[in-house]
């Protein structure tokens, strides 16, 4: 982490928070407490000593705050005027709410307690700050849960996925190896035992999760070799919904074409070629594939099997 | 700069400790750290004030006898400046430290760390035990939810740049309201000032920076907005009626209704939902491909069969 030089702010607010912790937490060591407010023993020696200076107006010994840290251990007496730990800045608070609804969903059916518990928190935070925030998370905490503890403990799991692409819910046996993001989406980087190499998996996409004894060592995380296709398209209408379909950069859009009314061309990669044919179904009114034209063969062909159904008569009504 | 921050612990023990109001004069002459002219410590205190407010401490302002206009006297309230959320047991502690969990290393962890330690601070030990294994985990690395988040809090503008469906970047101005996530995405609620309506934006559709306006406290928030009504479509629910081919096109499966699969042609359910948005339901549909036939609504299998002609005639 770099290192960032704290405002005088950002100071004052952890002296303000450094009392009523060490009143609650008498005796806790220099090294836990720095842990506990993420700073340097260093910059907590520092505010240790800034907070020894602080104090009812008079400023003599008895007005001072009495602060003992030599011996490793820190003690906080005469401070009784900031030890009520802090109110929740508004901000706080909505970083809460947010997280208690993310929570929320992913709470078996067995815990009514938990559901009433943290519903009646989100109440008592709305009532301070309003109906300002609310989310739906579509990764489950539980089954993200599991996947984390794999990870440390460097255990198998068994997850059940749902592909997209295959249009399919696989159970599948892997070792995972690191927790990544693609694109705004959580995913799982991951040896499949059952595919027999290296896979990425959507976090939600991940239906089921459980964690097996067995474990897998899996000596280097290499998966350069897998293939990926590229097709080259024209976009013409659509352009903001297409581009985030096909995962491309919005800024490629600044291009002289555009304004001229005639699209723009772009090119689009994938590891699956049956990804760039479903979504060149699906936005057949919007893209034109110029190449490759094995690719544009199969989307026709695609097109018109799917056309074949609608006309035959059965699928009519 | 430790002189500063002095001087803010000291001011805020100083009119936290007083049960009535003290003057300017009185907390320049008695609290450590103000020093120089007159007009020096003026702007020092307006600064500091300032400075403490943003830490959400709020400074009353009042006088000591209301019927005659007085110097002004300040103090902070204990219970504007103590944990607002009462007495909690250790299991709701687990709950709210979890929930501040979720965003670490997300956009808002400076936050939810402040949070966490005043949370650790409170001294109740946490009773993990009688929670689940649960990981949650905000997902969004973005700077513009902060900005966005921090100007709803404090009522202020702001404005951006934001991409239109032709991918051209339009300046908004807005009051903003609130925020939600849905579907992985999001998105920003708040009054257009230029359109006069609630407006929401996606906020990866941002361009940008989002760049406050004016000053703290300059709108309030329409009683009449209702969040939980508003984050649904505007568009109208609509049923459709598809034949699906067995055991594909789950994701539309998944959303169907129960009551619906039957259907009189072997190897195929026959399969009704609702959807809200003609547009991404018939690109949805198409992404199966000859496993999804849409029956009804009429008008959408008519422009699925036009692309789908098109498409043979362009790739066939």
């Amino acid at each position: 982490m770099a290192k960032q030089a704290t405002s005088p702010i950002a100071k004052t607010a952890r002296l303000l928070d450094l009392v009523p912790f060490i009143t609650t937490h008498q005796g806790i060591s220099i090294k836990d407490l720095a842990k506990e407010f993420a700073i340097t023993t260093e910059e907590l020696l520092d505010d240790l000593n800034t907070l020894w200076m602080c104090g009812l107006p008079g400023y003599t010994p008895l007005e001072l705050i009495d602060l003992s840290f030599e011996s490793g251990y820190v003690s906080i007496r005469n401070a009784e005027i900031l030890q009520k730990v802090r109110l929740l800045t508004k901000e706080e608070l909505v970083v809460i709410a947010i997280g208690l609804d993310f929570l929320k969903e992913s709470l078996s059916k067995d815990r009514e307690d938990l559901l009433i518990a943290i519903t009646s928190l989100l109440k008592k935070i709305k009532s301070l700050i309003g109906d300002i925030a609310q989310a739906t998370p579509t990764v489950d905490s539980a089954h993200r849960a599991i996947i984390l503890r794999a990870l440390k403990e460097r255990k198998n799991l068994e997850i059940e996925y749902h592909s997209l692409i295959r249009d399919q819910i696989t159970t599948r046996i892997v070792t995972p190896l690191e927790l990544g993001e693609d694109k705004g989406i959580e995913v799982l980087l991951a040896y499949c035992s059952t595919a027999n190499g290296f896979r990425t998996f959507r976090l939600d996409n991940v239906k089921q999760a459980k964690l097996l004894d067995a474990s897998n060592f899996i000596a280097e995380v290499q998966n350069g070799s897998e293939e990926i296709f590229r097709a080259k398209c024209r976009v013409d209408s659509r352009l903001r919904t297409t581009f985030e379909r096909f995962r491309l950069e919005t800024d490629m859009a600044n291009s002289p074409s555009l304004s001229s009314g005639k699209g723009i061309t772009v090119e689009v990669t994938s590891f699956s070629q049956d990804w760039l044919v479903r979504n060149f179904m699906s936005t057949l009114a919007n893209t034109q594939i110029t190449e490759p034209e094995d690719l544009a063969k199969s989307v026709g062909a695609k097109a018109r099997a799917t056309l074949e159904l609608y006309k035959n008569e059965r699928f009519s009504s | 700069m430790s002189r500063k921050t002095e001087r803010l612990v000291n001011l805020t023990i100083a009119l936290l400790a007083t049960k009535r109001y003290i003057t300017k004069s009185e907390i320049f002459r008695t609290v450590d750290g103000y020093e120089g002219t007159a007009e020096s410590k003026e702007r020092m205190f307006e600064r500091d004030k300032d400075d403490l407010r943003n830490l959400g401490i709020e400074i009353e302002v009042g006088s000591f006898d209301p019927l005659f206009e007085d110097e002004a006297g300040y103090r902070i309230k204990p219970d504007s400046y103590q944990f607002q959320l009462g007495e909690v047991s250790s299991q709701e502690i687990s709950l709210l430290s979890l929930a501040a969990e979720a965003w670490r290393g997300a956009a808002l962890d400076g936050s939810a760390l402040t949070a966490l330690r005043k949370l650790h601070a409170i001294g109740i030990e946490s009773d993990i035990e009688s929670i689940p294994d649960l990981a949650p985990h905000a997902n969004i690395r973005d700077k513009n939810l902060q900005v966005a988040i921090s100007a709803i809090t404090s009522r202020q503008k702001i404005s951006f740049k934001y991409l239109n469906e032709e991918l051209i970047e339009q300046d908004r101005k807005i009051a903003p309201y609130a925020v939600t996530s849905r579907y992985g995405h999001w998105y920003l609620y708040g009054l257009d000032l230029e359109k006069l309506e609630i407006r929401s934006f996606r906020l990866d559709r941002i361009s940008g920076d989002v760049a406050p306006e004016g000053k703290p406290g300059s709108f309030e928030i329409d009683k009449e907005f209702d969040l939980s009504s508003l984050s649904k479509s505007a568009d109208e629910v609509r049923a459709a009626v598809i034949y699906l081919r067995t055991g594909r096109a789950l994701a539309l499966r998944s959303r169907s209704k129960p009551s619906s699969t039957q259907s009189a042609i072997a190897g195929w359910d026959l399969v009704e939902l609702n959807f809200r948005d003609q547009e991404r339901f018939i690109e949805e549909v198409l992404w199966y491909g000859d496993d999804a036939i849409v029956l009804e609504p009429k008008d959408a299998r008519e422009q699925i069969v036009k692309r789908l002609e098109l498409g043979v005639k362009r790739y066939g």
